[in-house]
């Protein structure tokens, strides 16, 4: 029998994430009974989403490995905040936007921390099983929250195929796990490192096998191309909330997963699986990027957008090493403030104009210039345009991959970001180009432009939160080290020296 | 003793049944049972390697009760889902939940 004395203490953040989640649920359940404001919910979960944030920072440098189910080190920290930072974010953003879509708030936010709490597991994962629980919770939860804007018939269509797609690339996942299972006769990733590290001669067939299954259910999670046709469904579907969870929160802890499986256990059969892990990232990243550039909806814009910034962080993964591991996690930190702020500002869009056409952001700069801005500064950063996140990361990223022999995919990663830049464009176009609905022409006579005042504001929370975000993208963009700092310390306990 | 590659061979015909369920069945509920003949394809292996790789401990074991644990949950889960869309269109046709595409 092992030893279970661990540092419990270690936990403390998964802890709160879970206990918040039963306290929303039971208090929205009972919140006549027990008198309560419902109006607390979303204020509550920012605090826990704060609290976990914090209480992971009290323990960097210090690690545990809980019988080699879970190891709590910087890597898993750095997820951790990750984690955090965008569930606070996102509760801020669009606490009115819940308020006025959703009927059930308290399930609401209660499948947002459970989410959070499975994408940690997933980061701080040691064994398949664990991984799986992680990666399942998340799922789960996900599911759910897709499919709860009960107004809108599209969320319920959304949540269909996401949860039978979901179930396919679950069982084809857990069935080349259960190969990798045979093939090291063991779910420890030490062990099968170990075991994979002497030789695999005669095992060569299944394990084969079950990578090919396991690129395939985790290329579903984190939607690269071929097994990415529930994203742009499920992200137009989903209330645009989760729609910001899907793309940051969901993407990022399946990203951490990935590179702890190939980062360990199967680095030593890493010339079975650095092939199919390239030509994936050249498919999501080409298709992800084309297809983006005939959407006429702001979220399937957005949903083939990310598929393409997938692809950007495949090439990393494909690429594995020290360097490619550390700019991978540093992409990720700036892609998903990016992201968050596009997200972000397309709420308070939505919140005032009702709309998620693309055609419907015309104008935008005359009637409001500052959500025109962060947009554009957003978008901008996506593409990869100097002075913003996206540069920098993609940058150090590109390079990291370059060195790894894998130039050609590179070039090919930076002609798509330049394709993206187009669409990205056509939508910063109509914002600042185009008049506004409702506004008047000139007067033909005197050409004098008399217009009623279309200017909207946006709500307090949402300028606060945006705001942050935008400072967030153009800090990173210019003065990156703090990020690339704590993302040198994670990538250090995958590859020690 | 029966050789361990029986049971690899009825798993991954059970594998493949339900794959080709899942391609084939248009009734979401169908789909379901197609994906749970998955999971217990994935069942059959773990307990498998477990008693002929590993006979010491039960880790494989152990995954298989999670498997069936889990794949219980997601089937109520994917029911309610199904439920809903049943209630606004008095169908569990997949082809018919086709309002979002490209």
């Amino acid at each position: 029998m092992s030893d279970l004395n661990f540092d419990y203490t270690l936990l403390i953040p998964e802890l709160i994430l879970a206990v918040a989640a039963g306290i929303v649920l039971l208090a929205d359940a009972f919140h006549t009974e027990l008198r309560l404001n419902r109006t607390l919910l979303p204020g509550f979960t920012v605090l826990a989403a704060l609290a976990a944030g914090l209480t992971s920072l009290a323990w960097l440098d210090t690690s545990d490995d809980f019988a080699t189910l879970l190891a709590v080190d910087n890597f898993t920290a750095f997820f951790r905040v990750l984690f955090a930072f965008t569930l606070a974010t996102v509760v801020i953003g669009s606490y009115e936007f819940v308020a006025r879509e959703i009927r059930h708030q308290g399930e609401f936010y209660a499948m947002f921390l459970l989410a959070t709490l499975g994408a940690s597991v997933m980061a701080a994962s040691q064994e398949l099983l664990t991984a799986y629980i992680g990666l399942e919770l998340l799922s789960f939860s996900l599911y759910v929250a897709v499919s709860l804007a009960k107004r809108d018939p599209r969320s319920g269509e959304a949540g269909l195929k996401y949860v039978l797609l979901g179930g396919v690339a679950s069982a084809t996942l857990l069935y080349g796990l259960s190969l990798i299972y045979g093939s090291a006769g063991s779910t420890s990733y030490a062990a099968i490192s170990e075991t994979f590290a002497a030789g695999t001669a005669n095992v060569e067939l299944p394990l084969l096998l079950g990578l090919v299954l396991v690129i395939a259910g985790l290329g579903f999670k984190i939607s690269a191309v071929p097994f990415h046709m529930w994203t742009p469904d499920a992200y137009e579907g989903a209330p645009l909330p989760v729609t910001a969870i899907l793309s940051a929160t969901s993407k990022a802890g399946a990203i951490a997963l990935l590179l702890r499986l190939f980062s360990g256990p199967l680095l030593p059969v890493k010339d079975d699986w650095q092939w199919m892990l390239a030509v994936i990232s050249l498919t999501t990243m080409v298709a992800g990027n084309l297809i983006a550039l005939q959407q006429t909806n702001i979220k399937r814009l957005l949903a083939y957008s990310s598929i393409g910034q997938v692809g950007y962080m495949l090439l990393a993964v494909a690429t594995i090493s020290d360097a490619s591991a550390s700019a991978l996690l540093l992409h990720l930190g700036g892609y998903t403030v990016t992201n968050l702020a596009v997200f972000m500002a397309v709420i308070a869009f939505y919140n005032r104009q009702r709309s998620e056409r693309i055609a419907d952001f015309r104008g935008l700069a005359e009637t409001n210039p500052y959500l025109a801005l962060v947009i554009t500064a957003a978008l901008f950063s996506l593409s990869g345009m100097p002075l913003l996140a996206g540069f920098t990361t993609k940058f150090i990223l590109f390079q990291a991959a370059a060195q790894d022999g894998y130039l050609w995919l590179v070039a090919i990663a930076v002609v798509m970001s330049t394709i993206s830049l187009y669409y990205y464009l056509l939508v910063i176009r109509l914002m600042y180009v185009q008049e506004p609905d409702g506004a008047p022409a000139p007067d033909p006579q005197t050409g004098r432009l008399d217009r009623p005042n279309l200017r909207w504001r946006t709500s307090p929370a949402s300028y606060a939160v945006t705001a942050v975000l935008l400072l967030g993208t153009i800090a990173i963009g210019l003065y990156a080290t703090p990020l690339l700092e704590a993302a040198d310390d994670a990538a250090a306990v995958l590859f020690p020296a | 003793m029966i050789p361990l590659e029986n049971f690899l061979v009825l798993s991954a015909i059970l594998f493949a049944l339900g794959f080709y369920g899942v391609l084939a069945r248009r009734s979401a509920i169908l789909i379901l049972i197609a994906v749970e003949l998955m999971l217990a394809a994935v069942s059959i292996n773990m307990v498998a390697f477990a008693a002929y790789l590993d006979p010491t401990r039960f880790t494989g074991i152990i995954f298989a009760i999670f498997v069936i644990t889990v794949a219980a949950a997601e089937v109520g889960l994917a029911l309610g889902i199904v439920l809903r869309l049943f209630r606004e269109r008095a169908s569990a046709n997949v082809d018919e939940a086709n309002s979002l595409k490209w």
